[in-house]
């Protein structure tokens, strides 16, 4: 009996909110997890070649700081950013958008730790005799990485990639701590009108799953044409 | 002082990998046209003089030269006149030692470590500048004329066999002219060569489709299309199947006979017997024996030689 309440308050609630899940909510989702994961990218292969290279101080620094995000909570980092960022940086009182900032930015720093880790052993895992024999012909070690090694790594990283970014696309929910407007963000908000919770959080769940069933199905059919390709 | 008849040269060889010593003072010339055979029990370093000579490992000690053109840094052990412009020589002659004593101690207790070079002066270190200068060569230049083969074949397995083939040469500039011609030629060649080895219908293959044997001959014809001056074989048909073996000392022959200059380091002793104008056999990091295979097989005086040979003829 409950179940049939249940739903029935879904779609009522649905009906009457749908602009705050979907308009809001879920392009905040997205917008946000997009951000993350492509500054978080692009910020993670820097790390990566950084690490490679062997250049020893740099190198030094980025696995400590690798090492310190993995190793605790995401939610603690977001809860210390947003006091410590605007402590660092005084400019930031400024800006309205002040604790969005600060957390797009733990944001981005958390992937590309993970990123970082993903890309190396990514290249890693390309036979080592794949670059011996480019460079036994002479060729340099920047061919050798571009013609031969980064192609195949690439394999090894875009799946682990794509698992990322449904990583991500779940942790902006943490971001509904700092009422950033995402869809976590919405629930807080509908409850507060309606005082029923869990019609709403399941509509919020169904949200997500759709959108990282849709995306893992999409990174599926990606990775196989990807293996047909060689 | 270098024979540019030798096509390689390596002096003095000692690797280490940490504590482990793999090589323990290695020196031989290769000819122009020679096929020299390495042999040898597993461990005993005979891959690691090979991977030495193309610097795919760094030497610790020792000098390796190709073509009268060095390698690798300069070994002052090497140059009796570079350790003679020492501080550690001028104080070790001040103490009243002859000359071929000082170089003998300095030798001996490696007093010429890179930890205390800093303290051998002025002279000579530019005396090292300036041998260094004269002679080296670009490692990426030198290995264009110094293919190699390898165990597990490392075809590119993002290519296909017509890229693995003609990727090198492309990139390197063999063929020069514009982009367009030298693809033309590249790929001429390549079909050439495959034409060769009866494998021209896999061009367009990659080589995750191919045989061992296949993907085998197509790496010595990768190396082929660079034109080289020596190729290095290393243990070539230890990763094939034995049906497949054939087909590659095969090719290997056609090669030795159109005199090309090889070194093979190899566990088919029928093989090195045949083609081989020399044999080495290396033994806990040193060259233990070498001869014709004449005198190796049939006359062998070492006693670990003796022991190898009864264990895998």
């Amino acid at each position: 009996m409950y179940l049939i309440t249940l739903a029935e308050d879904m779609g009522k609630i649905f009906v009457k909110y749908w602009d705050m899940f979907l308009i809001k909510g879920l392009s905040a989702t997205i917008l946000l997890s997009l951000l993350t994961v492509v500054c978080g990218t692009l910020l993670g292969a820097i790390f990566a070649v950084i690490k490679i290279s062997r250049v020893k101080a740099l190198s030094w620094i980025i696995s400590a700081v690798v090492e310190v995000i993995r190793g605790t909570p995401m939610l603690l980092q977001l809860y210390i950013s947003t006091f410590l960022i605007p402590v660092i940086v005084p400019a930031m009182n400024e800006l309205e958008n002040k604790k969005l900032i600060c957390i797009a930015l733990t944001l981005i720093l958390n992937s590309a730790a993970y990123v970082s880790e993903i890309i190396r052993s990514g290249i890693e895992a390309v036979d080592k005799g794949q670059s011996e024999a480019a460079r036994s012909l002479g060729l340099t070690s920047r061919t050798a990485m571009l013609q031969i090694v980064f192609p195949q790594a690439i394999k090894n990283i875009l799946p682990a990639l794509g698992n990322e970014f449904i990583t991500v696309i779940k942790e902006t929910s943490l971001a509904s701590t700092f009422y950033v407007g995402e869809l976590m963000t919405q629930y807080h908000k509908i409850v507060g009108t309606t005082h029923n919770p869990l019609p709403i959080l399941m509509i919020i769940g169904i949200i997500y799953f759709v959108l990282n069933f849709v995306l893992s199905k999409g990174l599926g059919v990606f990775e196989r044409r990807m293996k047909a390709s060689a | 002082m270098h024979n540019s008849e030798n096509i390689i040269e390596i002096k003095g060889l000692y690797k280490s990998f940490g504590k482990l010593e793999v090589l323990k003072g290695v020196s031989t010339e290769i000819k122009k046209g020679e096929v020299v055979a390495v042999i040898g029990a597993s461990g005993s370093g005979k891959s690691t003089i090979l991977r030495c000579m193309n610097l795919l490992e760094a030497p610790t000690f020792g000098e390796v030269w190709m073509q009268g053109q060095l390698l690798t840094p300069v070994d002052p052990y090497l140059h009796p006149e570079v350790i003679g412009l020492s501080n550690t020589y001028k104080r070790l002659i001040a103490g009243g030692l002859s000359h071929a004593e000082a170089i003998a101690q300095i030798k001996s207790e490696d007093l010429l470590n890179e930890k205390f070079a800093v303290a051998e002066g002025k002279a000579y270190k530019a005396k090292i500048k300036e041998i260094y200068k004269e002679n080296h060569i670009d490692i990426n230049l030198a290995r264009q004329k110094m293919g190699m083969v390898f165990q597990q074949f490392n075809l590119f397995n993002n290519k296909t066999v017509l890229d693995n083939i003609t990727l090198a040469p492309l990139k390197t500039g063999l063929y020069g002219g514009t982009k367009a011609e030298a693809k033309a030629v590249a790929q001429k060649r390549a079909l050439e060569l495959l034409e060769r080895i009866g494998l021209a219908e896999k061009a367009d293959s990659y080589p995750s489709t191919l045989s061992g044997g296949q993907k085998q001959r197509i790496a010595i014809v990768r190396a082929l299309a660079m034109n080289p001056d020596v190729i290095l074989f290393d243990e070539p048909t230890s990763a094939l199947d034995p049906e497949m073996v054939g087909e590659v000392l095969d090719l290997m022959k056609r090669l030795a006979n159109e005199g090309m200059t090889m070194v093979i380091v190899t566990h088919e002793m029928g093989f090195a017997r045949e083609v081989a104008d020399r044999i080495i056999f290396v033994d806990e990091g040193v060259i233990a024996e070498q001869g014709t295979p004449a005198e190796v097989f049939g006359n062998p005086q070492n006693p670990r030689l003796k022991e190898f040979l009864s264990k895998v003829l």
